[in-house]
């Protein structure tokens, strides 16, 4: 993944997770994976076009996915129904918009598409083994990995 | 002595969602995410705003306001929708109406974006996430301008 | 009064009398099993525990004695107790992990071979017993004593007896005699590179070598293989006549490996490639088919090499379009490389017609800065790049395991043109089966074999 489009991603996560969490987020030390498979159990996928081809993922357990969706609807919610998809599928599109946003000041087009939500055990997704960018991130309600897996359009 | 009785209460502010006349201003909230609907609805109803409808994509925003005009007084929009984008919708709701009051919302804060909105009519733009403090500000700036 | 009365007393007063002893838990032992039997030993002994399978082979020794063994640096020697007692034990597969526990005693480490580690079990001293010859089948001296432990028997072995200075002279010459003789697996040695004969070189090549390389690769993951093996015994020669008592050849940390790998590195690694050498590859630069150079640049560190690259290909291709893929693993290095600056003193003659003068230096002008695009991308994973024109890979080969070489070697020949260029370090060769030397040292060139 190219350099410049790492920090974008990184901040945007840190800005976005600070503000809608109102908490101390910690990042976690980026490192490469050469599978995407989600490991947590709830996976926010954001595609990604323009002058990339690609997608972010947003992973995390259950757990931390209902006391994400909590703290930002300012209520406890113990089930996993169509509000706290809601949550997440809306907190994985405003990391990505931020980052995109921050990339087009640097020059770079990116456009995104709307976010789907994927839950499950055991899941396996992959993409004809892309190589990943994770970002972690550490909350006060759990860990979310950030998973970028773009490249350049040839 | 004067006492608290012979004063307006002075420690009380009118919540900003009532006109002048005390009946609320009312609003028709435009996004596909249940979330935001949900959080734009609260951050307005707390304020005596009055949320008549809400529109899960473009073109059932069109369709709202043509039913509810001319008792709409604000429009909050987000851009990424299905079926119909935002700025379509605005356009769409402002050749219908070129008085109508449209707040652009939405997570990316592309330049282009913003000033496309604009132009087409919008009177303002708010960048998610939203802050209560930021969307109150700019919904009351809005309506007040006439 | 001790514990057992007081308890006893308590109880007396009504309710049931309990015959629980209160013990205070003051030994703690590794337990673990030798031929179906628990064994225990006093953890203040043992340093960790480990699963390893590649125990250097020493010559000459007893049989229970099953090699050295490089544990993250430091050479320990390792025992297989099974053999040391005379047990009997599977005969496992030449590669199969066995189970180490690592002990210290007094100022050395051991590793010790059995057959399955259990848990840290704790008891009390009080119900230790003195071992009775009947327990074990191990010599007497050796056992500190027995206990029970929820239902199982535990036989606490006496480290400081077993290695103990004269107990293991005496031991090894008695032992020495009529012992079955241990036979080694086949001799840890260099990888070959594909098609090459694996009996080649290693058999003339002393055990101290095999030292050498287990230690670079586990101190600096340097793997010697046919790709840099002739650079290896060479240096090695060289590194034997500086260090002269054996002793000190041995490389006992990262400074020793990394003075002895010090003449590997090519010219102007880690720096802008000086006007002599980018003058010499010019030359070896043949002429290009085609509108587009696209070159790959894997290991670009903070792109040096890269920008070096990218001004010679510039200037000998002024009509073409140049592109080039600079990739690294290291994110703090790669991160500073697209917005690198200097004073203009520092830039090569070669590079000057490309810099701009900037906020902080000069700078390389949007050009050279075009051409290139620097990714944070792990050479190991997949990548999207092909039909490439020119690959520059210098000394990155070397630092793969041998398994990683062979695949980013085919992943090379895959991805290059079939008129592709491979540039590699000064030092490192490529199998001539699959590639034609065209270069002139100390530019290592090839291209692909007909």
């Amino acid at each position: 993944m190219r350099v410049e489009y790492i920090n974008p991603f990184v901040e945007a996560a840190f800005n976005v997770l600070k503000e809608v969490l109102q908490a101390d987020i910690r990042r976690g030390e980026l490192y490469l994976k050469s599978t995407t498979m989600p490991v947590l159990g709830v996976a926010a996928l954001v595609g990604l076009a323009g002058d990339v081809e690609g997608r972010v993922m947003f992973d995390m357990s259950k757990t931390t996915a209902l006391a994400v969706a909590s703290a930002m609807n300012g209520e406890q919610l113990s089930n996993f129904d169509e509000l706290v998809k809601a949550t997440i599928t809306e907190l994985a599109n405003m990391i990505t918009a931020q980052a995109v946003t921050k990339l087009h000041d640097l020059g770079f087009r990116f456009d995104l598409t709307p976010p789907a939500l994927f839950t499950g055990d055991n899941m396996e997704v992959s993409d004809h083994e892309v190589e990943a960018l994770i970002v972690p991130m550490e909350t006060p309600q759990g860990k979310i990995e950030i998973n970028v897996a773009i490249r350049e359009r040839v | 002595m004067k006492t608290k009785q012979d004063f307006p209460s002075i420690n009380e502010r009118e919540p900003e969602g009532l006109k002048p006349d005390g009946t609320p201003y009312r609003v028709l909230v435009v996004d596909d995410s249940m979330f935001v609907a949900k959080q734009i609805n609260q951050i307005l109803t707390s304020e005596g705003y009055e949320v008549v409808a809400t529109a899960g994509d473009g073109e059932e925003a069109v369709e709202k306001y043509k039913e509810l005009f001319p008792n709409i007084d604000l429009v909050t929009m987000d851009i990424t929708m299905p079926k119909m984008d935002g700025i379509t919708a605005l356009e769409h709701i402002m050749n219908f109406d070129k008085n109508a009051k449209v707040i652009m919302i939405s997570a990316l804060g592309k330049q282009d974006l913003v000033k496309k909105s604009l132009l087409l009519g919008a009177k303002n733009y708010i960048v998610k996430p939203l802050d209560r403090k930021k969307v109150l500000e700019r919904v009351a700036q809005v309506l007040k301008k006439e | 009064m001790s514990e057992q009365e007081l308890q006893v007393q308590e109880n007396k007063n009504g309710g049931e009398v309990k015959q629980e002893r209160i013990l205070k838990i003051d030994f703690k032992m590794v337990t673990f099993s030798l031929a179906g039997k628990d064994y225990g030993i006093d953890i203040m002994n043992v340093k960790e525990i480990a699963k390893a399978n590649r125990f250097t082979y020493v010559p000459n020794t007893a049989a229970f004695v099953r090699g050295v063994y490089n544990l993250r640096g430091e050479i320990i020697p390792v025992i297989d107790f099974r053999i040391f007692f005379h047990l009997p034990a599977e005969q496992k597969e030449e590669d199969a992990m066995e189970n180490l526990l690592i002990i210290r005693k007094d100022e050395q480490i051991y590793g010790i071979i059995v057959d399955s580690i259990d848990k840290v079990v704790g008891v009390s001293s009080e119900q230790i017993q003195p071992p009775h010859p009947i327990f074990g089948d191990i010599n007497i001296r050796y056992i500190k004593g027995v206990v029970e432990h929820q239902g199982r028997l535990y036989i606490i072995l006496d480290v400081n007896r077993i290695f103990a200075q004269e107990e293991e002279r005496k031991r090894t010459s008695i032992e020495a005699e009529g012992m079955p003789l241990y036979t080694p697996p086949v001799m840890e040695g260099a990888s070959p590179a594909r098609g090459e004969n694996r009996e080649g070189p290693n058999q003339a090549v002393p055990l101290e070598v095999n030292f050498i390389k287990e230690t670079l690769f586990a101190l600096k993951h340097f793997a010697t293989t046919a790709i840099n093996e002739k650079w290896v015994l060479a240096r090695y020669e060289e590194w034997k006549k500086e260090r002269q008592t054996s002793d000190a050849v041995q490389l006992k940390d990262l400074d020793d490996a990394e003075a002895f790998l010090k003449p590997f590195y090519s010219p102007y690694t880690d720096q802008f490639w000086g006007d002599d050498y980018a003058a010499a590859v010019r030359s070896l630069l043949p002429d290009m088919p085609g509108k587009t150079i696209t070159v790959w640049n894997p290991g670009c560190g903070k792109g040096f090499e890269t920008f070096s690259f990218a001004c010679i290909l510039r200037e000998r291709y002024p009509e073409h379009r140049i592109k080039i893929w600079a990739s690294d693993s290291d994110l703090l290095a790669i991160s500073s490389a697209p917005t690198m600056a200097f004073e203009y003193e520092v830039f090569p003659e070669y590079c000057r017609p490309f810099l701009v003068k900037g906020k902080y230096g000069y700078g390389f002008n949007q050009v050279i800065k075009d051409a290139i695009l620097f990714e944070y991308h792990d050479i190991r994973n997949n990548n999207p790049y092909v039909d490439l024109d020119i690959i520059v890979a210098r000394d990155i080969l070397s630092f793969m395991s041998p398994e990683e070489q062979s695949k980013i070697l085919s992943d090379f020949d895959e991805k290059l043109k079939a008129s592709g260029l491979l540039l590699i370090g000064s030092h490192e060769e490529l199998p001539a089966e699959e590639w034609q030397f065209i270069g002139k040292a100390p530019v290592a060139l090839y291209s692909k074999a007909k």
